[in-house]
């Protein structure tokens, strides 16, 4: 154990180094957390405007604390290893790296928590500006500030592995670009990204709370804007447990036998 | 003309690559309509809540995602592929094999990499102008029509010039990977009319990157809404930006020194 953790300082250490170097491209990336949640966050306003000021129980202000929320939860649970891992099956620079004595996971999880908290100081500021220019309005109580804590760590860890799962795919398939394309899109609908879960019309808002991707976005975004009540919180907290749950136990199945695969295909 | 022939020559090489792969042709054509239905649903799902969203209305919302997917399929049919091409060609030095050639080097930068599978956008963009048009009915006469297609030409040629500009700072930039980022970035907010925007990204998305006004300005001439100033600065100012981008490129090539210098 103690070994993992001096292997994980070493990690850090290296990474924030590298990291340091792209700082231009770490703020280009950020331009994308911050404006998916302003379109949708600007159209909801112009329609709770000519609704009269709200929209279900949103007023505009609701809908701008969801949506700034929703810009930080999507920065913090961002993961991106579908693509590198593709990228690295694909011009066969998989093979060494399984050859370290670390499983990739771990190289993975230390650049994705390095990219954010270099990306963090700036994203807050922007996030204070569309506050403003929005009005938003906070409901936020002390019991949801803590509860935020664990969700948006399950939340984070749910989208991480999510990820894997998919990345996993790229022994079987080189076409995963499609299969992230088609993530995307769902998420777009059911993760809370077009609108917060209760404004969906019946059925999608089912599917929504049922569907795993509603508990990378939404739920923590919902918990931190104080738009749920106790009981809500706690069913939003066990719904994202089973869903890491389920996703790890996918994870470890579907990379269990692509390791299979891929040792077959390079032999 | 001669350029036009060209087009059609890069069309032809480019399909006959892309048919060597057959379900990839498939999977993109699917993709771009799951993209298109998905966009249209969040509208839809919006319109449930309200009749209007400043001053717009469902019918004229769909002619705008129309827009929207038409300008973002002309992007991806003749230059996305080209630009990242253009860039990977200044990065190596391999550029020169490109100014050499006995054609307009700015057009052969933007459009050498033609690609015909995106055109279902066009397509679906297509659709749904129709489709909005028949629903608004009355009142889009031939006046509005000719004013849809001129502000549309200007759309694109303003998306073009952003995106040439863009390219053309890989002259300087070398390292930076990919400034196209910033695009993509902003394209998101194509999706509703830019007056929605509150101000600091309403200027952005009608002066530096201006995907909000391509793409809100010829919705408002089919709405009736354009009045005869707005039609004349949007076609003045995409003949000041045409000629600024151009000018751009040129710098930009005195720049650059090849692959062995």
């Amino acid at each position: 154990m103690s070994g993992l953790l001096r292997m994980y300082r070493v990690l850090f250490v290296a990474n924030f180094q590298a990291a340091t170097q792209y700082r231009v491209q770490s703020v280009l990336w950020l331009l994308f957390a911050v404006i998916r949640p302003v379109v949708f966050l600007a159209a909801w306003s112009a329609a709770a405007k000519a609704q009269g000021g709200s929209i279900g129980d949103f007023t505009v202000g609701d809908f701008a604390a969801y949506y700034v929320c929703l810009s930080l939860v999507s920065q913090l649970t961002m993961a991106w290893d579908a693509y590198d891992f593709e990228y690295d099956v694909r011009q066969g620079k998989l093979a060494p790296k399984l050859l370290r004595p670390l499983h990739p996971l771990h190289y993975a999880v230390v650049s994705n928590i390095v990219y954010k908290v270099m990306t963090l100081p700036a994203l807050l500021p922007a996030l204070v500006l569309i506050a403003w220019t929005f009005q938003a309005h906070f409901q936020t109580q002390l019991w949801q500030l803590a509860v935020f804590v664990p969700s948006i760590v399950l939340a984070m860890t749910l989208r991480f592995v999510f990820g894997w799962v998919l990345a996993a795919l790229a022994f079987w398939t080189t076409r995963l670009h499609a299969i992230m394309h088609l993530y995307d899109r769902v998420s777009f609908i059911f993760a809370g990204q077009i609108a917060p879960l209760s404004l969906l019309p019946g059925p999608l808002a089912v599917l929504g709370y049922a569907l795993p991707f509603a508990y990378m976005l939404w739920a923590p975004s919902e918990i931190l804007r104080g738009g749920v009540t106790f009981d809500q919180a706690m069913l939003i907290l066990l719904a994202q447990l089973v869903w890491l749950g389920l996703s790890w136990l996918a994870f470890v199945a579907v990379w269990r036998m692509g390791l299979r695969e891929f040792s077959a295909v390079g032999a | 003309m001669r350029y036009l022939r060209l087009l059609a020559i890069f069309a032809r090489t480019e399909l006959q690559f892309a048919a060597e792969y057959r379900v990839n042709l498939l999977l993109d054509l699917f993709e771009e309509l799951i993209i298109v239905v998905t966009s249209f649903g969040a509208v839809l799902i919006l319109f449930t809540h309200t009749g209007v969203i400043n001053g717009w209305t469902l019918p004229q919302m769909t002619v705008l995602l129309g827009v929207y997917y038409i300008l973002q399929g002309a992007n991806s049919v003749l230059f996305e592929t080209s630009f990242e091409r253009f860039m990977e060609h200044v990065r190596l030095g391999t550029l020169d094999f490109i100014l050499i050639k006995p054609a307009n080097s700015q057009f052969l930068a933007s459009a050498r990499h033609v690609q015909v599978a995106q055109a279902g956008q066009v397509v679906l963009g297509l659709v749904m102008i129709g489709f909005g048009i028949a629903q608004i009915g009355v009142g889009v006469g031939v006046r509005q029509g000719l004013a849809f297609v001129v502000t549309l030409a200007c759309g694109l040629a303003l998306v073009y010039c952003l995106l040439l500009v863009l390219s053309t700072l890989a002259f300087w930039f070398v390292r930076v990977e990919n400034l196209l980022a910033i695009f993509w970035a902003f394209v998101d907010a194509g999706r509703f009319p830019v007056d929605v925007y509150p101000g600091w990204l309403r200027i952005t998305l009608s002066t530096i990157v201006p995907i909000g006004i391509a793409v809100t300005v010829p919705a408002q001439a089919i709405a009736g809404r354009l009045d005869t100033l707005g039609l004349v600065s949007m076609v003045g100012g995409t003949v000041l930006v045409w000629g600024f981008a151009g000018w751009f490129w040129k710098q930009g090539l005195r720049n650059y020194s090849g692959a062995s210098a």
